[in-house]
């Protein structure tokens, strides 16, 4: 239990010591600019005077996590197995722009009519990303190299349909957009529930999807950690040669866990899209599938962990707002998410090498006969001795045999 | 004048404090800055940012100068608010300075058409306006105001100047994002070509399509883009493309060709002399002229609500800039249709057909 | 044989007048929880090859670590040429004249030979590499030290001797006068130990220092001038190789007896379980690597494949294990045809596998045992229930296999990367054997292992055999494919090229025909 203690605490060791090193970095950033670093974190964790506008503060923080954690579970699911979903950009804007347009044509009663709207973008955003999975091991092409290229597509083309077949303003508008959703595709706040709680009724509704988010959270934490399909995703990602070896079909999950990734690609729009934006248009917030890799990175790939990495951005981009009010440059809260992203890298290097040296040390003391492992920590090796640039993902040459 | 104007806002700040103690919790203002006090002799005026924010050296920018100058001159505090990285927080920019006081609140862009729409019904006491947007209908709400601006009419006035400039009999155009607003830099500068010359060809090219604002802020792709006119044979190239402009001057520069800038007068905004040079002109949106006009409008309290005030070439709202005298020889003629479109006798249209 | 506290035995005294090139007095080095290294004493001579043995675990790693700077003793000296140093990284060592042949090659598969040996260490010209220089010098030390290295050769297209040499040639480089060779031995055949041995002695003509550390005792016996042998993290003697036996050395490294290979009586059944008929796997190239290969495994068989690696042992396991397809032939498992299945699905068919690399094939190092447990068995109680994973289940059997096997670890949540070689591969063959298979597929079970697990591995092999188990033995180790083996191929170029009765071969018969200079005619 203690060595299950030790694990936990390094694993949280890593993301509180990037976010300690980009404090740092930016409190001196901050006062060689001539401001209090002080000050400037004072203002930033304050919400607001009023209950009303700190309950606010916390829906303006919470819709914006909520994009943040789909967007990062998007990315995580395909970094557990070793593949780089660059393409979530792309998945989830294509997924949004058909679902927007999909659920604004049709009638159906409510539940229904979300749950078609639902289905639209994970399924869009799954056979998008199923597209680099195919490329990947049909004729291994770099799912990197593939799915950048198709953001581009996916971008052209959501614009194509967006400003084409799929127009809903009238001419001459400055923001195109696509038909409005009626009310029976919405998804109706949760400012019910927190004054139901007692808490101030806040200016802006919390986005409902935060709900399926959550679910969606659990749901990838269930199957990444508890089903077999999860664990040989994260065979996979940890050694393609020893998953394969041990019988999954690398092919297989390659398509599969892109097709997965995907299709939580494809929600990512919908919070706004359905919480406040019933269309979508020109405006439509961009950039979420980048973040989401900031995100998951931060987050270490864990379910858990990406919540809480969403959580901190979100808060980030509302302080934002009271540093400008304070007249201190709101490029510190950049400067603050830039260096995190930067100091998680390095942070999870010293951790993944503490935890290292802690397991060493966990088998040195497994027996009084035992001294320090000599199988040490000698790097993969081919058979024939010779180190190899491990390519770390299934679907190689080497890796897709079977 | 002056006077009457620190008593008008005064007034307007001591009722507006009145407001947000009314549609908040009483205890709310108690820490904050103060809805009375020090700062209510003031003009308290809030600015939000579209995407870029602060330091774009462009439209944001340009609004900043014609606020800062009229706070300056009204006396008063400007606070001035930048868009998160993907400008998801529009709504909340203007929640913000509204909730804290600052009236009149000037949104920048025409992204903000929406949350303005929304946000401006909650706060019935404070004046809105939103720079390229129109409210012309009061769709928006009665206390928002549209300033508007004619760019068709500028960019016809560069579209003369190319026209008249060009040996090749053929020139271009840059687009940064595919939209309505730069269709409408388009139209009225291909008419404006055409009106010099019919028989004139324009490259027309956009840098991303709608709904990808990276085509405002990628001088690597404007620089491909307009190189790939030059090459074409044209030999001035006009852009309506924010920060990408830059490439499409040093295309010009590295072709011996000529470009034509937006927004401000571009002449005087780039530092390096080897760009200078090509710049021939610039089409002019006085961004700043529109705000410091509405904040004085607010000041002496003429400001009405749920109208457009439209600035085009007869107010001097848009313009076509003269600095490096590149046009000397042909201001005559730009002279003349200038007057013709304020008089009526040209059309200019504002969509492509 | 003398105990450690009186090294001034017979050649002690004869290296008296010069200076020791290395000696380490009264070396501690502790990590939290335990002493990995306790009073170590070392004397190496100049100009010898001196071996350190001993049981994988028993401190040589840590002990080699410490002298090569890796990592600083909490007590205890260094001394280098009769000086004192403190090494604060490997760069120190180098600097002072220590250099280390790993275990696992440390060489770019790409580069050439040359580029190899400068890499890290370029000679420069106003800023290039000087390769003429750089050519100069490895032709140089090629030919002092007869390496018979071609600077210009691709190490991709080397054989593990040569890459070795290569290896060699790289410490050298770099002006080392102390080698440190870890387990050299373990990954060649012994034609290739010959002219390794034959290296080492013209390093020992031209004065050089050689630290030579093996658990294979005959081998230590025939290259060493002097042996020092480690337990539990000290050192309990020193030897002279021509004086000691193999068995007594190994009575000092383990204080029990040597175990053997040998089976006992044959219990080789009618029942065939395994049938490869004209089984053929190409490469890339389509150029055959296993050609036309048939053979039968029945149950209670041990059938051993020997060959120099690289002559298709590799691919014909990945035939029969379902990770490559076959250009021809068929694969019968019992009476099924499975040359179509999965390797889940001739895993759930009842295959075990021992693969040859465990870090690459067997394990997941960043993960915890019991998941390691679970892995290959993905489709199986007690790991899994339905479609999900066993975790309770999953750490129960796996506390039952360290139990059961010797897996010393503390507990099912340590990661797999913390145990010593040996303990890994004992939780190998205990979760393979967990699943009872029909069949087992085991290359090299006991490459790297220290000799306790190897004779842990041979009894459960033996035990399995007796119950009816077949098992696919491939092994570089020429004494395990005789000792267990009832029926002996011989792989060379992809083919079976000779079938070799194993209670008669010789080790050196048997290397003959691995190596083609022999035939079957000539086998006798």
């Amino acid at each position: 239990m203690t060595g299950l203690a030790r694990r936990v605490g390094l694993s949280l060791f890593g993301p509180l010591l990037a976010v300690l090193v980009a404090l740092v970095i930016s409190a001196l950033v901050i006062a060689l600019i001539g401001e209090d670093p002080i000050a400037a974190f004072r203002v930033m964790v304050d919400l607001g005077d009023s209950p009303s506008q700190q309950v606010q503060s916390i829906v303006v923080v919470l819709n914006r996590a909520v994009p943040l954690f789909l967007a990062g579970l998007a990315v995580a699911v395909a970094f557990r197995m070793g593949l780089f979903n660059i393409g979530v950009e792309g998945q989830y804007r294509l997924a949004t722009v058909l679902a927007a347009a999909v659920g604004a044509a049709v009638v159906l009663p409510a539940p229904l009519h979300l749950l078609v709207i639902v289905v639209v973008a994970m399924v869009v955003g799954a056979l998008w990303a199923g597209i680099v999975g195919v490329l990947k091991v049909t004729r291994g092409v770099s799912e990197v190299i593939s799915s950048i290229m198709l953001n581009f597509i996916a971008l052209g083309l959501a614009s194509y349909l967006l400003t084409g077949p799929l127009r809903g303003s009238p001419p001459g508008a400055s923001i195109i957009t696509t038909s409005e959703i009626p009310g029976s595709g919405r998804v109706p706040s949760l400012n019910g529930l927190l004054t139901g709680l007692g808490l101030a009724e806040p200016r802006s509704g919390l986005y409902g999807f935060l709900l399926v988010a959550i679910v969606v959270g659990v749901v990838v934490a269930v199957l990444l950690k508890r089903t077999r399909f999860g664990f040989d995703l994260r065979a996979t990602g940890l050694s393609p040669s020893a998953a394969t070896a041990s019988g999954v079909d690398a092919r297989g999950m390659v398509v599969k866990t892109m097709l997965i990734s995907g299709a939580i690609a494809g929600l990512i729009g919908l919070p706004d899209l359905l919480g406040s934006q019933y269309d979508y248009g020109t405006e439509f917030t961009a950039g979420l599938g980048f973040l989401g890799i900031a995100v998951a990175l931060l987050g270490r790939s864990a379910p858990l962990g990406i919540a809480l990495a969403a959580l901190l951005f979100a808060f980030l981009d509302r302080a934002a707002l009271p540093l400008q009010f304070a007249d201190i440059p709101s490029s510190v809260v950049t400067i603050i998410q830039g260096t995190i992203v930067l100091a998680v890298v390095i942070a999870n290097e010293v951790a993944r090498r503490l935890a290292l040296r802690s397991a060493e040390r966990a088998g040195a003391s497994a027996g009084p006969d035992s001294g320090v492992g000599d199988g040490g920590t000698p790097p993969p090796t081919s058979p024939d001795g010779g180190q190899r640039v491990r390519a770390g993902v299934p679907g190689d040459p080497q890796g897709a045999q079977a | 004048m002056k006077a009457s104007a620190r008593a008008m806002a005064l007034l307007l700040a001591g009722s507006m404090a009145l407001a947000a103690c009314a549609s908040d919790e009483p205890a709310a203002e108690g820490g904050g800055e103060g809805g009375g006090g020090a700062a209510a002799e003031e003009l308290r005026v809030g600015l939000a940012y579209d995407t870029g924010g602060r330091g774009d050296r462009s439209f944001n920018d340009s609004a900043y100068t014609g606020a800062a100058a009229a706070t300056d001159a009204l006396g008063g505090e400007l606070q001035e608010l930048s868009p998160n990285d993907d400008a998801s927080n529009r709504a909340d920019l203007l929640v913000q300075l509204a909730e804290q006081g600052f009236n009149p609140v000037i949104a920048v862009g025409f992204n903000y058409d929406d949350v303005i729409a929304e946000v401006a019904p909650q706060f019935p006491d404070t004046t809105f306006a939103q720079v390229d947007g129109s409210n012309a209908d009061g769709a928006k709400g009665d206390n928002v105001t549209g300033l508007i601006f004619a760019e068709e009419e500028g960019s016809f006035l560069a579209g003369v100047a190319a026209a008249l400039k060009s040996e090749s009999g053929r020139v271009g155009f840059v687009g940064g994002v595919e939209s309505p607003l730069i269709e409408k830099f388009e139209a009225g500068y291909v008419a404006g070509a055409q009106a010099v010359n019919p028989q004139i060809t324009v490259d027309r090219q956009y840098i991303s399509p709608a709904g990808d604002f990276s085509g405002f802020n990628d001088p690597a792709r404007g620089q491909i883009v307009a190189q790939g006119m030059f090459d074409g044979g044209a030999d001035i190239v006009y852009h309506a493309a924010g920060g990408s402009g830059l490439g499409v001057f040093q295309a010009a520069a590295a072709s011996g060709n000529r470009a034509i800038g937006v927004d401000s007068d571009q002449y005087l905004t780039v530092s390096d002399p080897a760009l200078q040079a090509v710049i021939m002109t610039s089409m002019l949106k006085r961004v700043d002229n529109a705000v410091e006009g509405f904040i004085n409008d607010y000041a002496e309290g003429n400001v009405e609500g749920a109208t457009d005030v439209l600035n085009d070439l007869s107010t001097e709202g848009i313009d076509l800039a003269t600095s490096g005298g590149f046009i000397d020889d042909i201001q005559s003629e730009i002279d003349q249709y200038k007057q013709q479109i304020i008089d009526g006798t040209v059309t200019v249209p504002t969509t492509i057909e | 044989m003398a105990p450690a506290d009186s090294p001034a035995d017979g050649q002690g005294t004869a290296g008296g007048d010069a200076p020791l090139a290395v000696e380490l007095r009264r070396i501690t080095k502790r990590f939290p929880g335990v002493v990995a290294n306790r009073d170590i004493e070392l004397r190496v001579r100049r100009g010898e090859v001196h071996a350190i043995v001993g049981e994988n675990g028993a401190g040589k790693s840590t002990l080699m670590k410490t002298l090569y700077g890796e990592h600083r003793p909490d007590e205890g000296e260094v001394l280098v040429d009769g000086r004192p140093v403190q090494f604060r990284s490997p760069a120190d060592a180098i600097a002072a004249g220590i250099g280390m042949v790993h275990q696992h090659f440390m060489l770019a598969d790409n580069f050439t030979v040359l580029e190899n040996v400068v890499l890290g260490s370029e000679p420069t010209k106003r800023g290039r590499l000087d390769v003429a220089e750089a050519r100069r010098r490895i032709t140089d030390i090629s030919d002092r030290y007869s390496l018979g290295l071609d600077p210009d050769a691709l190490v991709e297209d080397l054989g593990v001797g040569d890459r070795q040499r290569v290896e060699i040639a790289k410490v050298l480089y770099r002006d080392a006068r102390i080698l440190i060779l870890d387990e050299p031995t373990a990954v060649l055949v012994p034609q290739e130990v010959d002219e390794l041995f034959g290296n080492l002695a013209e390093l020992k003509r031209e004065g050089l220092t050689v630290i030579f550390i093996s658990h294979k005792l005959d081998e230590v016996r025939r290259v060493a001038d002097s042996i020092t042998v480690i337990r539990r993290g000290t050192t309990v003697g020193t030897a002279d190789p021509r004086t000691t036996t193999a068995k007594q050395l190994a009575e000092l490294m383990v204080g029990a007896e040597l175990p053997t290979p040998e089976t006992r009586e044959s219990t080789v059944r009618d029942t065939p379980v395994l049938q490869l008929v004209d089984v053929t796997v190409t490469d890339a190239g389509e150029r055959p690597v296993v050609d036309d290969v048939t053979l039968t495994v029945r149950e209670g068989e041990v059938v051993g494949i020997a060959g120099v690696e690289g002559n298709g042992q590799a691919e014909l396991v990945d035939a029969i294990m379902g990770l490559r397809p076959l250009a021809a032939g068929r694969v019968l498992l019992g009476t099924d045809d499975v040359t179509a299945w999965s390797t889940r699905a001739r895993r759930e068919a009842g295959v075990g596998f021992i693969p040859e690399d465990r870090h690459r094939q067997g394990m997941l190092l960043d993960a915890p045992l019991w998941e390691n447990r679970i892995l290959g068995h993905q489709t199986r109680p007690p790991a899994v229930k339905g479609p999900f994973i066993d975790r309770r289940g999953a750490r129960a059997d796996t506390a039952r296999i360290m139990r059961e096997y010797d897996v010393r670890a503390p507990g099912p949540d340590t990661l797999a990367v913390a145990l010593s070689g040996g303990n890994q591969q004992k939780l190998i063959v205990g979760r393979e054997m967990s699943a009872e298979p029909r069949l087992l597929v085991a290359a090299h079970p006991t490459r790297g292992v220290d000799v306790g697990a190897q004779s842990v591995v041979w009894e459960l092999l033996k035990d399995a055999r007796a119950e009816g188990l077949g098992i696919v033995l491939i092994s570089a180790d020429l004494d395990e494919l005789i000792g267990l083996s009832d029926t002996l191929h011989v792989m060379l170029r992809g083919r079976l090229v000779a079938t070799l009765d194993p209670g008669r071969v010789t080790p050196e018969e048997l290397g003959g025909h691995m190596t083609g200079a022999r035939t079957t005619a000539g086998a006798s």
